[in-house]
């Protein structure tokens, strides 16, 4: 479970102050203790923060990640929309949920099954302008 | 002796045929549950049932993902 604490990787892309997209991401997970593990995935596809441990590779998780954008994409192009700026996926094993960030990036969280994940949800949103200004992106 | 044996017959005929109904049931009239919900920039949202080639899609990597987390 959260431990409200983050000690994953960060890449500083993007011309981010050192930590502070860490920090952003600590605060998300200290107020919404459902999360279990979270990252950020840049505009143009590259993991810039991983709340892993240098144990899983950056890029088959980048590389799952980037497929789900393209899926989520591609429903919005079907039903003629320009972006889908939220995605909750339910499995058995837990959610899986999407937030499009401005300037392009996507935050992605894990929770378990019995999460509440409207409350998640609503606190990524409110994140989001937090990890805007810890990535250093003009938008 | 062959009464009882006429009867268990019976039920079993009969609880067989209860579980092959209910199979069919589920395989013909279940909408399947919903597993992806997107909302789009507009507002709007589409959902996609466990059972759509689509919704599938979602879950098959987001299994894998929840697996390894993020």
């Amino acid at each position: 479970m959260s431990e409200g604490r983050i000690s994953g990787t960060e890449s500083n892309a993007g011309g981010a102050p050192d930590g502070a997209l860490e920090r952003a991401l600590g605060d998300l997970r200290a107020l919404s203790e459902d999360i279990e593990s979270c990252s950020v995935l840049s505009p143009t596809g590259d993991l810039q923060y991983s709340s892993h441990g240098p144990g899983v590779e950056r890029a088959r998780v980048a590389a799952m990640l980037g497929a789900l954008v393209g899926l989520a994409g591609r429903s919005a192009r079907k039903e003629g929309k320009d972006l889908a700026s939220q995605v909750r996926v339910r499995t058995e094993a837990g959610h899986l949920l999407m937030v499009g960030l401005e300037g392009g990036g996507t935050l992605v969280a894990t929770t378990a099954p019995e999460a509440r994940v409207g409350l998640v949800l609503y606190d990524m949103r409110n994140a989001r302008a937090e990890i805007k200004k810890a990535t250093g992106e003009v938008g | 002796m062959k009464r009882l044996f006429r009867g268990l017959l019976l039920v079993g005929a009969l609880a067989g045929a209860v579980v092959m109904v209910k199979s069919y049931l589920q395989r013909t009239d279940s909408p399947g549950e919903e597993a992806v919900r997107i909302v789009f920039d507009d507002g709007s949202t589409r959902s996609l049932a466990s059972n759509t080639v689509e919704g599938q899609e979602f879950t098959d990597i987001a299994h894998k993902v929840l697996e390894i987390g993020v």
